[in-house]
């Protein structure tokens, strides 16, 4: 209801609330749920963000009781939260959960769960209000979705989750885009990519779009090149299955990376809606223009050392085919075909068990033009750039020339910065918590949609035909490194480095 | 040396301390925050500014006024750091603790003015009711960009409401009694239409509270609500024509996140002043 309809509600700056609703996490065992999802939930309780009227039902095929699931949410809760355990905030969640052990495709038990939701309904209120969550092998997700569909009821609201990998190319994309198409509309589908919803990646867009003085100099006249970095440190952390199929180009590049071009390249959106916003990120994922094979490096981790630590290569690790070409990391030049940014590189790199984790977009400006103290600045003169970190870090670094005291004209670089954690210190939420409250209150700004999947894994799909033609001779990186020489020479050959660490 | 100059060169000297022992500090600021606390507010501004200075990281100005000690400023600085989770360093925000005595307690603006922070809000804490005209308040008026008080702290509602109003269009207000009580309003808000036709509001709770509760209540309505009120240290029951309204979930807020919430805010804020007329 709007204040215009109920002027007690003008101007009282009540919290974002969602309506009552249930909650249903397909793959409530599962590692997701416990380390992400559970303590999400948590932190919205511990701040009063869920609905008054709520219902969590888990479903999974692990064999164990509502009892059993609970005390298990509740360790995850108290191990991998970010807020203090408060028992009174934990026992009111732990009320509204309730588990369902069935495999996703037996009728029976999908039966089960939906009249677990008429009895949400009936006793807790939640109005026929549906939020179905994912969290689940990509491989259930069309009987989940089909079984859905057919128990579909005429009341409330249904909003639908749905975890990456969205497909594992254009092709199964667009199949699974046509199965939720026979069920749901695309204003009811949330597909996640969790990092639109750090705070830092969103902050980008105030960055740009609430300073007037970044938006002027956003373009090809005075940006040199952009650098991303999305790095871990960690191996494939017994998500070899998964990984050997995927590889850096679909576990990261396809979403993460993309996504992060898109944010820092996008126009103006006319205002912060989710087709808006959406609507300008697809615009550039458009026109990403397909690399050539000399523009695409991929690489895969061999033995190394990580942070002092002897670590094995990517072949020996557990359920990894002995030989195994799937990248571990992968760089690329990118370039955005528009006219702000046509001949503005976009170097981007991603990859496992690289010398630091890191998320970082760096704007690199171009030089000043007729520097007077060239001569005596020694290593001092460098481009400025702007540097965006995502995580970890979270905050903003401008390098910028200033001289040394004393005698003289020295220049030296010095950073600038701004801490998240510095200025706002209320703690940062966790990805999680944001896209799940958003989804309950219907606000897909921070989702992706299904045309700028497609563009995603068009630009995903040309890269890897190229591959297929021959045989990477892997390993070709330590592990602990950033990355194999040919990523290097990738940048280099423009007369540009990676950013130095 | 000026008072000025010597709050200075004890902010130098502090940050030297500070950077000497290995750990990189940076300063940040989001805001000057002022806080005008006569002697019987000056531990309960302190408490406060603990639980604050952590979410705000600011210049804070204490202003401690002592009119009938001897003429003179006695200064008092220092940093309150605290370590950044993640990463080896910490933020650092200043506190200038200034003891006005005597005359100086009467030309506050001139001692404030040089030590904002430039570009940043200024937000004043008014602890206690303000002396309505006399010239520290009209002088902190003018250096502020928001005026926070707690009218639950004056013992002259609603009648001062009429002296705040005057302030109105010189200085953004904020009441930490308007703010404690916005979980109510939703309550409140959330019987319409059926509250449209109200007649009585009942309040267990401070006075300053239960009155801008009602002015609300009328402002919004544009017609008289009748209200009785039995006397509570907190907010504790709210009832419209007899039928008592759902409390809002999990316990008051803290001193610090009132304030705290206050201080995110920018600009004027209509409702409140409606209110704040008719309370």
């Amino acid at each position: 209801m709007s204040s215009a309809e109920n002027p007690l509600l003008e101007g009282l700056r009540l919290r974002r609330t969602p309506e009552p609703c249930a909650l249903v996490i397909f793959g409530a065992s599962g590692d997701l749920t416990s380390r992400k999802l559970f303590p999400a939930l948590y932190s919205l309780a511990f701040r009063r963000l869920l609905p008054e009227s709520f219902g969590i039902v888990g479903v999974a095929r692990t064999k164990q009781t509502t009892k059993e699931w609970t005390a298990a949410m509740k360790k995850a809760v108290q191990d991998h939260g970010r807020d203090p355990f408060k028992q009174d905030v934990w026992s009111a969640l732990a009320d509204s959960m309730t588990y369902v052990a069935t495999d996703f495709a037996d009728d029976h038990g999908e039966d089960e769960v939906l009249e677990v939701l008429r009895s949400f309904d009936a006793d807790r209120g939640t109005s026929g209000n549906r939020v179905y969550y994912l969290a689940v092998p990509p491989a259930a997700f069309e009987t989940i979705v089909n079984e859905l569909g057919e128990r579909r009821g005429d009341d409330g609201w249904t909003r639908l989750i749905v975890e990456k990998p969205f497909g594992h190319d254009a092709a199964s994309a667009d199949e699974l885009n046509e199965i939720l198409k026979q069920w749901f509309r695309e204003d009811e589908v949330f597909r996640i990519d969790h990092y639109l919803g750090k705070e830092t990646v969103q902050n980008m867009l105030a960055l740009r779009f609430a300073n007037g003085i970044f938006e002027p100099i956003w373009n090809r006249q005075f940006i040199d090149h952009v650098q991303i970095t999305v790095a871990e440190s960690i191996g494939v952390e017994g998500r070899a299955g998964f990984y050997e199929s995927a590889g850096a180009v679909r576990d990261i590049f396809q979403n993460h990376l993309l996504q992060l071009i898109a944010l820092t390249a996008m126009e103006p959106p006319i205002d912060f809606t989710a087709d808006s916003v959406r609507n300008e990120k697809v615009k550039v994922l458009r026109s990403l223009h397909t690399p050539g094979p000399k523009s695409v490096v991929r690489g895969q981790y061999g033995r190394g050392f990580v942070e002092g630590e002897e670590v094995p290569g990517y072949r020996d690790e557990p359920d990894v085919a002995a030989e195994s070409t799937t990248e571990t990391f992968v760089a690329a030049k990118l370039y955005v075909d528009n006219w702000r940014w046509a001949d503005t590189p976009f170097y981007v790199r991603a990859g496992k068990r690289l010398a630091r984790r890191e998320t970082t977009i760096a704007i690199q400006f171009q030089r000043a033009p007729h520097p007077p103290f060239a001569e005596i600045a020694g290593d001092g003169l460098r481009p400025n750039v702007l540097l965006i970190h995502v995580q970890p870090d979270e905050g903003v670094s401008l390098a910028i020339g200033a001289k040394v005291p004393g005698q003289g004209m020295s220049i030296r670089t010095v950073h600038m910065d701004f801490l998240y954690g510095g200025a706002f210190r209320t703690g940062l939420p966790e990805a999680y918590e944001r896209l799940i409250l958003d989804a309950m209150l219907g606000d897909a700004t921070l989702f992706t949609r299904a045309d700028e999947v497609d563009e995603q894994w068009e630009l995903v799909d040309s890269i890897v035909a190229a591959w297929r033609r021959d045989r990477p001779n892997f390993p070709n990186y330590e592990a602990g490194t950033w990355g194999p020489r040919s990523a290097d020479e990738l940048i280099h050959r423009d007369g540009r480095s990676w950013r130095r660490h | 040396m000026s008072v000025v100059t010597d709050v200075e060169r004890q902010l130098g000297e502090l940050r030297e301390q500070e950077a000497a022992d290995g750990t990189p500090d940076l300063r940040t600021s989001v805001m000057t925050h002022v806080a005008w606390a006569p002697p019987k507010w000056a531990d309960a501004a302190r408490r406060t500014l603990a639980g604050l200075d952590e979410r705000h990281p600011s210049r804070t100005i204490l202003l401690f006024p002592e009119p009938r000690a001897k003429t003179g400023i006695d200064v008092t600085v220092s940093m309150r750091c605290f370590a950044m989770a993640g990463v080896t360093r910490e933020v650092c925000s200043e506190v200038i603790e200034l003891r006005l005595g005597g005359k100086r307690a009467q030309a506050p603006a001139s001692i404030v003015r040089p030590l904002l922070i430039s570009d940043l809000p200024t937000f004043c804490r008014w602890r206690g009711e303000p002396p309505w005209g006399e010239p520290e308040l009209e002088q902190l008026v003018g250096v502020c960009d928001r005026l926070v008080v707690d009218s639950s702290e004056w013992t002259g509602v609603p009648a001062a409401y009429e002296q705040l109003a005057l302030l109105f269009d010189r200085v953004a207000v904020s009441d930490i009694a308007w703010g404690r009580a916005r979980d109510w309003r939703g309550r409140l808000a959330a019987l319409w239409p059926g509250i449209k036709k109200a007649e009585r509001l009942s309040v267990t709770g401070p006075k300053a509270d239960a009155l801008l509760l009602a002015g609300w209540l009328r402002s919004r309505l544009r017609r008289e609500v009748a209200l009785t009120r039995r006397s509570a240290k907190e907010l504790t029951r709210v009832a419209v024509d007899g039928v008592a309204v759902d409390a809002p979930l999990g316990g008051p807020p803290t001193a610090s996140d009132l304030l705290s919430a206050e201080l995110d805010l920018f600009g004027r804020d209509p409702i409140y002043e409606a209110s704040v007329k008719v309370a």
